[in-house]
């Protein structure tokens, strides 16, 4: 019985040989101990959440360790992942965060680190290469400590392995381009040129979020770290005032100079609409737009559209964003929540979410598909610069992002004051609060 | 003897403790719990709040106690004051056209005239819609890329408007969208007013000689002011809780060119997740919001008012 | 013609005809008042001679001038309401010159008037007042002074009284009365109580299901009642109606259950031109009297009646009596001294002299 159920999971598997080759071999099933287990998963209702679905029904079937998903909304996830984290036992045996809450889980013991699991031979694959993940999205998502607190580095460990992630790159109509006889720009001097033919064409150029608060922050980071901005130096000094800072900000106004209409009024959702509806010929945002625009239902511009990597300023420097799972410290059921983990992330597993419709994580897994999928080249080739540190990830952040960039950001988009002086208000208004909340105490304790 | 006097008095007119005195409090025991739990308790929790830097997901037992820490930052949060002061332009613009196109409009159909009942009923229908829902209508509307708005203006040649991008717009934007959602309620308080008038009263008003306008200035008006207080009042308090649409619709942007009071608030502690200065900020907003209930029934005392009608 | 004339009125609400066709002639200066049960139209009437209600046909004059399609303030006339209907947010004054003020009229005008209607309701001391900080005679008075102010040419008043107690009221029916003789205005009261109208009117107007009973002054409609209607809304207690039949002896008598009544002379004349012998006989309480007190020489207009008594009221002069003549209940109100013991039943007399003969198919008197 159990046999013909692991057949049938393995069945239509690329796992198929690799799993039941480790179960001969070991001459027990490694799942076999925790068979039988229920382990709960919270992660959030968003499509490549749901897509996942399948793969963890498999899991059960080949594994016999039953899941219990948790799909929350994503606004509501962390909240209620916190109340669960923060019990004596937990109902959550997996949790998966947005890289943003790293931090705090860990700040708060909320996670248990993966190296206790990674140096125990019963449960860890031989054949899983970590290495083979996407550096940026492992750091990003995954490392916490090191330099800066949420960064690599000798002080830093792993406590998640992404799963959900994504990067940016550029997507471009192929036609207008070519219509226009532009070629697809490759560093921001070229964007900066294309954009003014295309605005002075009449055609709007690139979508941006735009709107105040958070949209508007998003939409001029994306554009920092390739110019070569920091939102801080070393020693937590706000640099929103730097050149490149103000060269990113004036970037953004030329987006919103050039591009489609309403762009201060645009979300992530608005943005995307407008290239996908036509409106825009230039989108530069995650690579989940790769997907959406071959989705009839929300896309005019199927088959129109070309992939680039980010634009190159001074450096090259994606954004990296999305999800990575990991454990809870309270979780009763740990050793089988790393083997659920591990599975999902596997390589086959991470085939298995691109055959699903997911992201993935892998860069031999976009190398094997680059032939079905336009952007997954692009992709592969543009990890390897991503910055996992395009925004500090410290509690300060939330009020910088919202209240000081979010702010004056909406002021360079809206008006045609001096980028400048925007921002060097807006940087004086960040020290403050870094000053409020202490960051300075070490600098003034060493100058005494 | 006065009633009282004789309740807490026993059967043989013994003084004393007599069961049914207890009566009146039980009766009002389960509307006092519901105050008590719905109101006196957010609004002491918020000031309790006020004086730690709580950060939302910090556990607070971690949260330090700042005293009036938040109260001092917040003199000086040129922030907040800008915040006010969109929201003193809000509650004057939207109070004032509602009113009077409230008022107007009652006035107007107050008579059976045909089809005025088929248009009341349409009027008033974006009472019935949620404020959520009216927010989203409202966005759609103004959106400046697919929006109905920049559509018709297209058409009469005017260039789209980025309605909701566009300081000066936007505020424009969420005072329609106040009107249009508020006005039938003046409306329908005004008509209900109209219809409890006594008929004699007026009577007397026309036979007395007045015209059209001195009728409506000089008898219907002044005889519809405890109402028109209390629509009044019930508007201002709603002028400094209105969040849904502004939040779906503006967000407060940009940058905070419609950025209410409240919806500071809801940004300070969930955007940027400062939960003990939004508390204390809050703590401002009830303190206003009471200061200015005060004000108005102190001066207008609808209720004394109403008796004599 | 002077006055205030309606022609051929008629007032329909949608399909319900409230006023048939209704002719009315008021002379100038004169007090008349419009009585009925409630319902019978009357204060329509009224309110379509103030111009509060459209007519439906037919004309009205005030003043010899055509005021059909004129609003309320185009035709001069001052009207004092049940309610009241004082303006809440104004003072005594402020209600009494409002009606001044809305046309103009120059301040010292007003306040010269204003005051001399004060001291004609003795409210002087109350013109600074809100109506709400005044008792229900005082609001009376105002509502009064806010028409006498405006000197109209006619004023009218719909069941100005009712809400009063019965003591104000009867003071007031006299202050009115007094008011009418001052003024010397056309006056129009709507009423349903019969002794307001007894009281003050030069004219009575008795209506009943929208139409008029009989026009005359309140010495006509009690004594000459054109018919049943009449007869019964005039007078307390009200008349008492027995069915009978003509018998032509010597004298002409009507005879019924219980009653055998010999006729006056001029109701036997009038009883010969009837057509039909089945009467309606109509006996006031007040024309009953205890048989020793009129007892006597063959003259007498009183004949002898049985009553069958069943309660006595004491109320003073009189006793009430609540009795049956045959099988038909009826009062009598009948003069004993101040001792009398409560009557009994008994023979008692009735002044054959005041009675009311009525045709039992039509109801008009005889």
């Amino acid at each position: 019985m159990k046999l013909t159920k692991i057949a049938n999971g393995c069945a239509g598997f690329a796992a198929f040989a690799a799993a039941c080759a480790l179960g001969a071999a070991a001459l027990a099933n490694p799942y076999e101990k925790y068979a039988g287990t229920t382990i709960v998963v919270s992660w959030p209702a968003l499509a490549h959440f749901q897509a996942a679905e399948t793969l963890v029904e498999e899991f059960t079937e080949e594994t016999g360790i039953e899941v219990e998903i948790d799909a929350l909304q994503y606004l509501k996830l962390r909240d209620r992942q916190i109340l669960e984290m923060s019990k004596p036992t937990g109902d959550y045996d997996v949790v998966s965060w947005v890289v943003m809450w790293k931090g705090e889980y860990v700040a708060k013991g909320l996670l248990t680190p993966l190296s206790q699991y990674f140096t125990s031979g019963s449960l860890v694959d031989p054949e899983y290469d970590i290495d083979d993940i996407a550096d940026a999205y492992l750091q990003n998502g995954g490392i916490v400590g090191g330099k800066k607190g949420y960064m690599p580095g000798k002080s830093g460990a792993l406590y998640g392995i992404p799963f959900g992630a994504e990067t940016s790159i550029l997507a471009y109509r192929k036609d207008i381009l070519e219509e226009q006889g532009i070629e697809p720009p490759t560093t921001y001097d070229e964007l900066r040129v294309v954009m003014k033919q295309l605005g002075d064409a009449g055609i709007p150029a690139m979508t941006s979020r735009g709107r105040t608060g958070h949209q508007v922050t998003a939409g001029w980071l994306l554009h920092l770290a390739p110019l070569g901005g920091k939102i801080f130096d070393d020693q937590w000094n706000p640099t929103i005032n730097s050149p490149e800072a103000v060269e990113a900000a004036q970037v953004l106004r030329e987006i919103a100079q050039t591009g489609p209409t309403g762009i201060p009024t645009f979300g992530f959702g608005e943005a995307s609409a407008a290239f996908l509806q036509g409106d825009a010929a230039l989108y530069l945002d995650t690579l989940k737009i790769a997907a959406m625009s071959r989705n009839p239902k929300l896309s005019k511009i199927d088959g129109l559209v070309g992939y680039g990597l980010h634009p190159v300023g001074t450096r090259c420097g994606s954004e990296t964003g999305g999800f990575a799972v990991g454990i809870p410290a309270n979780s009763q059921n740990r050793e089988a929540a790393f083997l659920f983990i591990q599975y999902i992330t596997s390589k086959a597993g991470d085939q298995r979410m691109v055959e699903l419709g997911g992201d993935p994580v892998r860069i031999s897994t976009l190398m094997n598909n680059a032939d079905n999928f336009d952007e997954y080249p692009v992709v592969a080739e543009q990890l390897p610069c991503a910055d996992p540190d395009w925004r500090p990830l410290i509690p300060e952040w939330n009020e910088l992002n919202v209240d000081v960039l979010g702010q004056a950001l909406t002021e360079v988009i809206t008006t045609d004051d001096p980028i400048q002086t925007i921002m060097d208000a807006a940087n004086e208004k960040a020290r403050e609060i870094m000053e409020r909340e202490g960051y300075y105490t070490w600098a003034s304790y060493r100058g005494n | 003897m006065t009633d009282r006097a004789s309740s807490d008095t026993d059967d043989l007119g013994r003084p004393g403790f007599n069961i049914r005195s207890l009566n009146p409090y039980l009766f009002i025991f389960p509307a006092v719990l519901v105050m008590v739990c719905g109101l006196v308790y957010p609004v002491v929790d918020a000031f309790y709040l006020s004086f730690y830097d709580w950060k939302i997901g910090m556990p607070f037992e971690t949260a330090p106690f700042v005293g009036l820490s938040h109260f001092k930052r917040m003199i000086f949060d040129a922030d907040v004051w800008e915040s006010i002061w969109v929201t003193i332009r809000f509650g004057f613009w939207t109070i004032l056209i509602e009113m009077v196109l409230g008022i107007s409009l009652a006035l107007l159909l107050e008579k059976p005239i045909r089809g005025a009942s088929v248009f009341r009923t349409i009027f008033i229908l974006p009472l019935m819609v949620s404020p959520v829902v009216v927010g989203l209508i409202w966005r759609y509307l103004f959106d400046a890329r697919i929006g109905w708005i920049n559509y018709y203006l297209g058409m009469v040649g005017i260039e789209p408007q980025v309605w909701l991008g566009d300081a000066e717009l936007a505020f424009f934007a969420i005072v329609f969208t106040d009107i249009w959602q508020w006005t039938p309620f003046i409306f329908i308080i005004i008509i209900a007013g109209l219809q409890a008038l006594p008929s004699e009263v007026l009577e007397a008003s026309k036979i007395d000689g007045a015209n059209w306008w001195q009728h409506i200035l000089l008898v219907k008006l002044p005889m519809l002011k405890s109402i028109i207080v209390i629509a009044l009042l019930m508007r201002l308090i709603d002028v400094f809780r209105a969040l849904e649409v502004m939040y779906i619709l503006t967000g407060g942007g940009p940058g905070r060119a419609t950025e209410l009071l409240s919806l500071h608030i809801y940004n300070r502690a969930f955007d940027t997740q400062q939960l003990g200065y939004a508390s204390a900020i809050s703590v401002l907003l009830i303190l206003l919001v009471f200061g200015l209930s005060f004000a108005i029934l102190v001066f207008s005392d609808p209720l004394k008012e109403k008796s004599d009608i | 013609m002077r006055g205030v004339a309606l022609e051929k009125v008629v007032k329909r609400f949608g399909p319900t005809v409230v006023i048939p066709e209704l002719d009315l002639e008021i002379e100038e200066s004169e007090f008349v008042v419009i009585v009925g049960p409630s319902g019978c139209g009357k204060s329509t009437t009224l309110r379509m001679i103030a111009g509060l209600e459209d007519i439906s046909r037919g004309k009205i004059h005030i003043g010899g001038k055509d005021v059909t399609w004129l609003p309320p303030k185009q035709r001069d006339i001052a009207m004092v309401f049940q309610s009241y209907a004082l303006y809440p947010h104004m003072d005594v004054a402020g209600n009494m010159s409002f009606a001044l003020r809305l046309a103009g009229k120059p301040r010292a005008e007003i306040e010269e008037r204003v005051r001399r209607a004060a001291e004609m309701l003795e409210l002087t001391d109350f013109l600074a007042r809100k109506p709400k900080d005044l008792s229900g005679g005082q609001r009376q008075r105002v509502a009064m002074g806010r028409s006498i102010v405006r000197d109209a040419y006619c004023f009218l008043f719909d069941e100005p009284l009712s809400n009063l107690d019965a003591k104000l009221r009867s003071s007031m029916r006299t202050e009115l009365a007094i008011l009418h003789k001052k003024l010397d205005r056309t006056m129009i009261y709507v009423t349903h109580d019969q002794i307001e109208a007894m009281t003050m009117a030069d004219r009575i107007v008795i209506m009943d299901k929208g139409l008029i009973q009989q026009v005359g002054t309140p010495r006509e409609v009690y004594n000459s009642p054109l018919n049943t209607f009449v007869a019964g809304f005039i007078g307390s207690p009200s008349m008492n109606f027995l069915e009978g039949e003509l018998h032509s002896d010597d004298p002409v008598k009507v005879k019924g259950q219980g009653f055998d009544l010999p006729l006056s002379p001029e109701m036997t004349a009038k009883a010969k031109r009837a057509p039909r012998k089945d009467v309606i006989a109509g006996l006031r309480p007040e024309h009953f009297a205890v048989n020793a007190s009129r007892a006597g020489s063959s003259e007498s207009t009183y004949a002898k009646i049985d009553l069958d008594v069943s309660v006595a009221e004491y109320i003073g002069s009189s006793q009430f009596l609540a009795a049956t003549i045959g099988e038909v209940p009826v009062t009598a109100s009948v003069e004993v001294g101040p001792t009398t013991e409560p009557m009994t039943s008994g023979t008692y007399l009735f002044d054959t002299s005041r009675l009311y003969l009525f045709d039992r198919e039509s109801g008009n008197a005889i």
